[in-house]
């Protein structure tokens, strides 16, 4: 039945009847609306418009411009797209490659000006296109710029040179890829291909110096131009291959090219869970060796190489130093001018350097390579005589003559160390030449060089000597020069005079800080090579050993004037102490007082981590007197030292003492056992004599806590002084702990105390602490301690307990020491059970101090409520009792205070309720 | 004895009726020690499982027990020097002592005093071997710290000192202590140093892996089999655990004012001087400065015993007990040879055959057959014949060798211009 029903609900017939309206379909579209056109005059444009310059020309018409026939045409291009894109940068990263190609493509127009507008604009997007950007294209550029180079036209080859420049300066490292094809570029500006039969036979090709009358500049000038080019080149790929190498002193570093990090952590931050170290997973053991498979640069082809192959190199050398004799030859100056003898003229003069500096710097190239040895023989055998006839004949070339001829000069004194006015350093010029043919000598062929090597040390030595205004570079190429020769000839009267120069120099008053430096690095190398040899024929240096022994001294005079040069000083000294130099440690040991001393020595102006360094030296001084100790512990207590460094020292100083050996060994006595302990004890006290004695002076209430029952005054430290003299207190505390015999220790500081504290009215707060601390740290059982010593004590004891007692509450700076004064109190009263007797004995309350009342209730409500002081205040009960009893007899009358009651209740708790043991503790009263 | 024992051997500086006491490590029952004089700090060493050798503090000697015999002295080394410390490497093969700035190493089957190292500026502390015996390692007062290859150091001519493979110095002040790890030449060491470092560093490479700084001078540093810990000995008497393989996994921890004191054992009242790990990694043996050596669990750095001694404590250490120790019958294999005083090859040079040892494999065989030193001589040469003809070459032979190769060369160009005319014709055939 129901299944029918609804059924039927479903569907329903709609009955449509004659004159009704048929009813809407539920499905009908409702056609009410209205509506309105829009109108658009042009569609959205997003690509059209590209910027333009200032003659409407946008990118598009500047680079197809560039193939316009007329000069004219293309130099406005040039120009318009140089101010397109300085308006438009990003224009230059969409259009990065047509830019380029049409750029590099003008390198050889014919017209001179177009070119000089594409240098111009090849400079300007060198500033703007990254190495990385351009690398994609470089290929390009450099072939059109190997086309320019070769060009037939002398004016596109001049202007060759320019865009080279702008390349040299803005890529390096992508000019260097390609070296071979442009050192084959530069030799051709200079030279041709010598093509006569006699030497076709052979097969090598030979080169000789062309000269064309048709260039705008003399050939001597071209030249120039083009070997200050490949020097240029060639420093590049020196700088390129190895940036981290030491230019003078070649730091012989065994190449640890992978050098890990060593991870370092502090203990204070591992034990907190702050740092972790893991080093299981990540930190595979490591081979280091020089060994490789093979090598990672012979993947490549060999003509990509370039001048990294050794025999590419070798090939070059063969061509370009025949050349650049041939191009000394002409500029030298017994051809040109035999008369004047050594004049230089300024051309020439410049042409020499760079002839020379290129040997230089292909020398240096020739130095990567594995077998050096090899290859410096092979150099030796082909290059020697041509050097020796053509460089050494003239060897010490100077601007003397011309400079006569010319005007006087008035500074011609030092006309080693200026630069000239046509800006050629000559020093530097016979200084690379040094460098060059000292290169060449070794120590097997000393025989046979000695003529000309004895005119180069001669030459360097007298450079040295009177070098006082030499720069940094100078003395770099110097100081290279006579390591070299050092190392060739090892015996020892030819390297003494050339240490000897050396150390000329260096004590020179005023050097420039690098030139110093490098004298530093020079000597301590000489040091660690000499150093190195056995003990038995080691045979010390004069000169060094002075050298050394002056360190000391300059350090104590340096100051706080150069803290860097300071810490090279400080590094020598440590280095060579922790050897054992004898002649060091002597002037060490003469120079320590000043270099330790309080005021203005070394250790307290220097920065915390050369202060480190200093403090760990004290542990090699051969010897420490008293009154170095005395100065020392000036040191630790004026807190110009941090307390961290200052616990070091003390650790320092006791294992230096004789407590920290082994019985048995022979003691060197360096430290003096008293004088160690009046170290210990003055660094406890934490103040001077003077000091104390001047601070019994002061009387008010900003410094000074005074009560009326205790004898002694308090001195308020300031926090920073106070923290710093607990945390070295703690130190000391140990130190003292640990001596064998405990109780003649203890004896010792009593007599101390005794002496020297004792009978003061004022006393710093920090230094009773720490006299409680100490005396807790080392009582013992065999301890006997003098009645003098504990009235003392007691007298502090309450000095101190009401300075906490009456601390302000706002008062923050007092407020951090109550836990620690507290404390070493509390334990000192505990410790000693007559000092707790002695202090309350002395609590004779009065009249006088009646506002002092409620703090002695408090007091002793306090020592009644602590739990180790209890069974002491059960023993004392009666003398307790008689001053509550004082007390109340003086606040009798008047209205019981609440401290009042809370001591009633205490009392009643803590000491009435022990009935069991009044029968005894009475009667000893 | 069934189970591997660990025993513990402890001397101290104030000894003379019981130089070197021993116990069993985990019961703790004494046995028997060894008499006669007091070892110097870091100057106890096991040679071989068979010896026993103790540097005489303050005297130039070494005394030698035998093992099982402990009730009286055997030997004494004389050397020239006060002895700071003294190794034995793990396959008993070779002593090290460290006399003043010198090293001497002595060959054990012989007695040879093969090398003396002078490469340290001041007094040696420390010497250890790693344990296979391939590298040894020393410290001194001048604050390096060197890596000897063993056998570079036996190779080396005696005219000149032989390098040693690397040179630490990244350390300011004297090394106290030294301890190698697990794996030869490729384990980890650490050193401990006043300058209150200590450091760990990687023998293979020779670069410093970790630097920890500490609060006091370090006197004394180990680590565990398996470098989980290292443990640093202060001179304030804690010791502190250095976690070596700590995950930064952060789980919620609300004890923390316990956790802080979780990386320290405190108890000794002065330096602590030695250090050691018992083989499973759960015990710490530690001896100090205050005449107590302390047994902790490591786990909850609590204390598990302390023995009392006379004098400050200079050797304590961990061993598997060696059988002959419990083993009054047993006697070393081979008795200790004299052991010389000179360097071995300056004052025996009147034969120079007689060092090379010779092993003839039956009596039978009466010619007296080469050593090995001289076979190794005589293949050298060879070899260096064979290369040195190679580079020379003689001429015939050469152009032999030439012409087979053109030869070669050409009949491969042939085939090679076979192959492409084929290809070319196949290819070139559809394009028709």
């Amino acid at each position: 039945m129901t299944k029918k029903r609804k059924r039927q609900e479903d569907f329903q017939k709609v009955k449509l009847k004659v004159g009704k309206k048929k009813p809407k379909l539920e499905n009908a579209t409702d056609t009410t609306f209205k509506t309105k056109a829009i109108q658009i005059p042009e569609q959205l444009k997003e690509d059209g418009v590209l910027p333009t310059q200032n003659r409407k020309l946008n990118i598009k018409d500047l680079l197809s411009q560039m193939h316009h026939y007329s000069p004219g045409v293309k130099h406005n291009a040039l120009l318009g797209l140089k101010e397109l894109l300085s308006q438009y940068p990003f224009v230059i990263d969409a259009h990065l490659s047509s830019i380029i190609s049409e750029v590099a493509a003008v390198f050889t127009d014919k017209d001179s000006s177009v070119r000089g507008a594409a240098v111009h604009l090849l400079q300007f997007l060198a500033s703007k296109i990254r190495a990385e950007q351009i690398a994609p294209f470089f290929p390009l550029v450099s072939a059109h710029l190997s086309s320019a180079m070769t060009h037939i036209s002398e004016g596109i080859q001049e202007d060759s040179l320019k865009v080279l420049d702008v390349l040299l300066e803005a890529y390096p490292a992508l000019l260097t890829d390609r070296s071979m094809i442009l050192l084959k570029n530069f030799v051709e500006l200079i030279s041709h291909q010598q093509l006569s039969k006699r030497l076709k036979s052979r097969d090598k090709l030979s080169w000789m110096l062309s000269v064309n009358p048709n260039r705008r500049v003399t050939s001597q000038q071209w030249r120039l131009n083009v070997l200050t080019r490949l020097k240029k080149f060639l420093q590049a790929v020196v700088d390129g291959s190895s940036d981290t190498e030491d230019e003078g002193l070649q730091e012989q570093k065994d190449n640890s090219h992978s050098v890990r990090h060593p991870i370092c952590i502090s203990w204070k931050l591992h034990a907190n869970n702050q740092q972790h170290i893991q080093l299981a997973g990540s930190l595979r053991p490591k081979i280091n060796s020089t060994f490789r498979l093979r090598s990672l640069t012979s993947v490549m082809d060999s003509a990509e190489k370039g001048l990294s192959s050794a025999e590419n190199l070798k090939s070059f050398i063969e061509i370009i130093i025949p050349l650049l004799i041939e191009c000394w030859i002409e500029a030298s100056p017994a051809q040109s001018a035999p008369i004047l003898g050594n004049l230089l003229e300024s051309e020439s003069q410049q042409l020499m350097q760079q002839v020379l500096s290129i040997i230089h710097l292909l020398w240096k190239l020739t130095k990567r390579h594995d077998e050096t040895y090899k290859m410096e023989l092979w150099l030796r055998m082909n290059y020697l005589v041509d050097f020796k006839h053509h460089f050494m004949r003239h060897f010490p070339y100077s601007l003397q003559d011309s400079v006569k001829h010319k005007k006087k000069d008035p500074c011609k004194s030092n006309r080693n160390c200026m630069k000239s006015s046509n800006n050629i350093d000559h020093l530097l010029l016979n200084l690379t030449l040094c460098d060059i043919m000292v290169s060449l000598a070794s120590a097997s062929t000393l025989q046979t060089d000695s003529s000309w090597l004895d005119m180069i040390r001669k030459f360097v030595t007298d450079t040295l000597q009177d070098g006082s205004k030499l720069n940094s570079k100078q003395v770099n190429r110097l100081l290279g020069v006579t390591w070299r020769l050092m190392q060739i000839q090892q015996n020892k009267v030819a390297t003494e005079t050339l240490i000897k120069a050396v150390y000329t120099l260096y004590q020179q008053r005023n050097l420039l800080f690098p030139v110093r430096t490098l004298l530093l690095k020079f000597f301590s190398r000489v040091y660690q090579k000499e150093d190195l040899r056995t003990q038995r024929i080691r045979s010390r240096s004069k000169v060094l050993s002075r050298w050394l022994a002056g360190l000391p001294q300059q350090l104590a005079l340096l100051g706080l004037r150069n803290p860097e040069l300071s810490n090279q000083l400080i590094d020598i000294i440590h280095s060579a102490a922790s050897r054992s130099n004898k002649e060091l440690l002597q002037s060490l040991q003469a120079t320590a007082a000043r270099i330790y001393d309080p005021l203005e020595g070394t250790l307290v102006v220097l920065p915390p981590e050369a202060q480190r360094r200093l403090v760990q030296l004290v542990y090699f001084l051969p010897c420490l007197p008293a009154s170095l100790l005395a100065c020392l512990s000036r040191c630790c207590i004026m807190g110009r030292m941090s307390s961290d460094l200052a616990a070091t020292l003390v650790g320092i100083l006791h294992m230096r003492s004789s407590f920290a050996g082994w019985k048995c060994q022979v003691q060197d006595n360096s430290v003096n056992d008293v004088d160690y302990f009046s170290f210990l004890f003055s660094t406890l006290i934490g103040f001077s004599r003077e000091e104390l004695t001047s601070l019994q002076g002061i009387r008010g209430k900003p410094h000074i806590s005074q009560t009326q029952l205790s004898p002694i005054r308090l001195y308020l430290t300031d926090l920073d002084q106070f923290l710093h003299h607990w945390a070295v207190t703690e130190v000391i505390c140990h130190s003292l702990s640990t001596i064998p015999s405990q109780s003649q220790c203890f004896d010792i500081l009593q007599t101390g105390i005794c002496k020297y504290l004792v009978g003061l009215v004022v006393i710093p707060d920090s230094t009773a602490g720490s006299v409680l601390c100490a005396i807790n740290k080392l009582l013992d059982q065999a301890c006997i301690i003098s009645e003098n010593l504990h009235r003392f004590l007691a007298s502090c004891c309450y000095s101190l307990l009401y300075f906490l007692l009456t601390i302000d509450r706002e008062d923050a700076e007092h407020l951090q020491k109550r836990d620690m004064l507290w404390r070493s109190c509390i334990s000192a009263l505990a410790l000693l059970p007559r000092l707790l007797r002695l202090m309350l004995q002395s609590l004779q309350v009065s009249r006088i101090c009646r506002e002092e009342l409620p703090v002695v209730a408090q007091l002793l409500r306090l020592l009644m409520q602590h739990g180790q002081l209890r069974s002491h205040m059960i023993t004392n009960e009666f003398l307790v009792q008689q001053i509550i009893k004082d007390i109340m007899t003086l606040k009798s009358g008047e209205v019981q205070e609440q401290w009042l009651t809370d001591l009633h209740y205490c009392f009643n708790i803590y000491l009435a309720s022990h009935p069991q043991t009044p029968g005894p503790i009475n009667t000893v009263y | 004895m069934a189970a591997p024992m660990e025993v513990a051997l402890v001397s101290d500086a104030a000894g003379p009726l019981c130089n070197c006491s021993v116990w069993e490590l985990h019961s703790g029952s004494a046995l028997p020690g060894y008499r006669g004089g007091n070892s110097g700090p870091r100057g106890l060493a096991l040679l071989g499982g068979e010896h026993l050798l103790g540097a005489q503090l303050g005297k130039s000697y070494i005394n030698v027990w035998e093992l099982q015999r402990k009730d009286q002295l055997q030997q004494k080394i004389i050397c020239p020097g006060p002895v700071t410390c003294l190794t034995a490497s793990p396959n008993g093969l070779y002593i090290l002592a460290g006399v003043a700035e010198s090293i001497y190493l002595w060959e054990v089957s012989n007695g040879n005093l093969l090398a003396i190292l002078n490469r340290h500026y001041q007094d040696l502390t420390c010497l250890c071997f790693t344990d296979d015996s391939s590298h040894f390692l020393s410290g001194a007062k001048d604050c390096l710290a060197l890596v000897w290859n063993l056998y570079n150091v036996l190779q080396a001519e005696p005219s000149q000192i032989p390098d040693p493979r690397h040179v630490w110095s990244r350390h300011s002040l004297p090394i106290t202590d030294l301890c190698c790890g697990f794996g030869g030449p490729l384990a980890r060491a650490a050193t401990a140093s006043l300058d209150q470092t200590a450091k760990l560093w990687e023998i293979s490479s020779g670069e410093l892996l970790l630097s920890v700084l500490f609060d006091v001078g370090i006197m004394a540093v180990t680590l565990d089999l398996s470098e989980y810990h290292m443990f640093c000995g202060g001179m304030d008497g804690s010791i502190f655990q250095v976690d070596l393989c700590a995950w930064p996994v952060q789980r919620d921890r609300t004890f923390q004012t316990e956790r802080e004191n979780g990386k320290v054992f405190k108890g000794h009242r002065n330096q602590v001087t030695c250090l050691s790990v018992s083989t499973d990694g759960s015990l710490l043996l530690s001896g100090s400065h205050d005449e107590t050596v302390r047994l902790w669990d490591i786990q909850s750095k609590q204390c598990l015993k302390t023995m009392n001694h006379k004098g400050p404590v200079t050797n304590a250490f961990i061993v598997l007990a060696p059988a002959n120790m419990f083993n009054p019958d047993g006697k070393p294999s081979v008795p200790l040879p004299k052991f010389s005083r000179h360097l071995h090859g300056t004052e025996s040079s009147d034969e120079p055959g007689a060092e090379g040892v010779t092993l003839r494999l039956g009596l039978h065989q009466q010619e007296p057959g080469q050593s090995y030193l001289e076979k190794a001589e005589r293949m050298y040469s060879q070899m260096y014949s064979t290369r040195e003809k190679n580079l020379v070459g003689d001429q015939e032979h050469l152009t032999i060798q030439v012409s087979e190769l053109e030869e070669e060369v050409s009949n491969l160009r042939k085939i090679n211009k076979d192959l492409f005319d084929f290809s070319t014709r196949i290819i070139t055939k559809p394009a028709k």
